[in-house]
């Protein structure tokens, strides 16, 4: 696709060449792992049947480690509308529009550049918990497939966020209305989903609608792994049938971006 | 040969504004070719129709044998672009504006490599290219902008203002690298302004447009013969010598304005001056002053359109390019 290419490596250099973007998209996250994470200690809380509930997890950033690496992907991926909307203001998109390029090459770029920071992120994200005491302790039995999966659900949540703040961008001219929409199902994505908290310690709606989230598939997957490694028959087909909703949600994502972009965007 | 003809191009936006309607132009290969209007006369919605950046409402074009419905890619492909607006990322360096532009071409590295370095050399930014955009000056800038339009070695090149905002010496010498480019290049340009003397100067065929219409267009020679003949304007001493003047025989037209000015066309007023003079003193007459303006770009404009062009800035542009200016810091 021409123009994918040359786009995705501008964004790329402008991220790297501004530490600051790197330093303020783990800043976030990093504080989450430590101070909520350490808000509460599953062994002092109850032992073994409180930890029941948290799949068995030894401590509370163990347990949570896979929401706040999901939730870092919502957060990152929500700039990749910021930018589209920043070159349409700017007047650089009418360059591209004059261009022999494919119009979802200008979206795709964005896309593209936005997985590559979050998956940097998630392994700065991950190095931090687990030097940090008391920090992530990930299963023996955890293997290099199991990163690479853990890996595959990052990438494909990364991609839906990103996706969809594209698809709302494509069409906008306003920075305000953006992050107007993304402060507002920031917090309802985040918590009406197994991404902190697990279901048989929610009131029953919550749980029932958290199902339904796909921040909760990503946040169970890559937490399956973690405290596991090696799944069990029944874990292992709750862990595909979650792999398989980030699958078909990611097909139907590209598709969307790609017709949408082709016919929507104009200067 | 022709190589842009329009068909009744119309554009009308949400909303009802008629910003082209019905445009009928054809554009030779190899000239400066420039349209002349107030600010919101439909010179960049012309542009932004043959460069496909939108979608006109009615009517076709057709360049360079392409349809610009159907072939839009094969268009793009042949034609540069500089917008009225700033389109380089100042967060990249010159060269790497160029080098991604090259690439949205498919143009080979080596061969891309070559043809930035010369283009850099054309408009004086060979010890630039390899500096932040942010770095640069306006004018340096613009320059930049230039060659962004250049790269993919274009048949036609669209410039939309090319000098607006920027100040009287750095205009003449874009007007400069503009002629350059056109000579070395053999491109077609097609220029829009709201610079009487840009146009002047640059085109060798000119359109004037307003309410998104052409009123009239030919060289800027012709435009000006259009008027047919001079202005002798003439102050007198009372109404009745004044009115004895307006009689002048040889006046292709005469009225009085003010109390007791006279303002006369004539066909020529190379020959007509000494023959008017003659007249006075054998009528014992002697006017105060006198003044002849030959036709000017702006007489033209003023003719065809009723009313002077203004070079101001108008305030959205002047907002615009604010912006552009602060993201030069």
């Amino acid at each position: 696709m021409s123009g994918l290419g040359p786009l995705t490596i501008r964004e790329i250099k402008k991220w790297y060449r501004n530490p600051v973007y790197l330093i303020v998209g783990l800043l976030q996250p990093v504080f989450w792992i430590i101070l909520f994470g350490s808000a509460f200690d599953i062994a002092k809380f109850g032992g073994p049947f409180v930890s029941s509930f948290f799949d068995g997890a030894k401590d509370y950033i163990t347990y949570m480690i896979g929401g706040i690496l999901t939730i870092t992907g919502l957060f990152t991926g929500m700039f990749s509308g910021i930018n589209i909307i920043w070159d349409r203001r700017l007047g650089i998109l009418q360059r591209f529009l004059v261009s022999p390029i494919k119009r979802s090459s200008i979206v795709f770029s964005r896309i593209i550049a936005s997985v590559v920071r979050i998956i940097v992120q998630v392994i700065i994200l991950v190095a931090i918990a687990l030097v940090i005491p008391d920090g992530l302790k990930i299963s023996p039995s955890f293997t290099a497939v199991d990163a690479l999966l853990m890996v595959a659900a990052v990438l494909m949540i990364s991609f839906i966020f990103s996706s969809i703040f594209s698809i709302i961008a494509i069409r906008m001219t306003r920075m305000e209305t953006i992050m107007g929409i993304t402060n507002l199902v920031n917090l309802p994505l985040m918590f009406a989903s197994y991404a902190l908290f697990p279901p048989d310690l929610m009131v029953s709606w919550l749980s029932t609608v958290a199902k339904y989230n796909p921040v909760s598939w990503s946040a169970e997957s890559i937490r399956l792994l973690i405290i596991y490694g090696n799944l069990t028959g029944s874990q292992m087909s709750t862990f595909a049938s979650y792999m398989i909703y980030l699958l078909i949600l990611t097909v139907v994502m590209i598709l969307l971006v790609y017709f949408v972009s082709e016919s929507g965007i104009k200067e | 040969m022709t190589i842009i003809k329009t068909e009744d191009l119309t554009k009308i936006y949400p909303g009802g504004t008629k910003a082209v309607e019905d445009l009928n132009i054809e554009i030779e290969e190899a000239e400066i070719y420039g349209l002349l209007g107030k600010n919101g006369a439909g010179k960049t919605t012309t542009i932004k129709m043959l460069t496909t950046a939108i979608d006109p409402t009615s009517g076709n074009a057709v360049i360079d044998g392409y349809d610009l419905r159907k072939d839009k890619d094969k268009i793009r492909r042949i034609i540069g672009v500089v917008p009225q607006d700033l389109t380089t990322d100042a967060d990249l360096k010159g060269i790497e504006n160029l080098r991604m532009i090259a690439a949205f071409y498919n143009i080979p590295r080596p061969e891309a490599e070559q043809r930035i370095k010369d283009l850099l050399e054309i408009v004086d930014l060979s010890d630039w290219g390899n500096r932040y955009v942010s770095q640069y000056s306006g004018g340096m800038r613009k320059r930049l902008e230039l060659i962004c339009g250049l790269v993919n070695s274009p048949k036609i090149l669209f410039l939309d203002e090319p000098t607006l905002g920027l100040d009287v010496n750095t205009r003449s010498k874009m007007w400069k690298y503009i002629k350059d480019i056109q000579k070395e290049l053999g491109v077609t340009i097609i220029l829009t302004s709201h610079y009487l003397e840009e146009v002047d100067q640059l085109a060798d065929r000119i359109s004037i447009i307003d309410h998104g219409k052409i009123l009239i267009t030919g060289t800027p020679e012709s435009l000006k013969a259009s008027l047919k003949g001079d202005i002798v304007t003439m102050e007198f001493q009372s109404k009745e010598d004044a009115d004895l003047a307006r009689s002048y025989p040889g006046a292709l037209e005469a009225t009085i304005t003010g109390s007791s000015r006279v303002r006369m066309k004539v066909e020529n007023s190379d020959t007509e001056l000494p023959r008017i003079l003659a007249y006075l003193m054998e009528k014992n007459v002697s006017p105060i002053t006198i003044n002849v303006k030959k036709p000017s770009l702006d007489e033209v404009f003023l003719e065809y359109t009723g009313s002077s062009i203004d070079e101001d800035i108008d305030p959205e542009q002047f907002r615009r390019m604010m912006q552009n200016v602060r993201r030069l810091r």
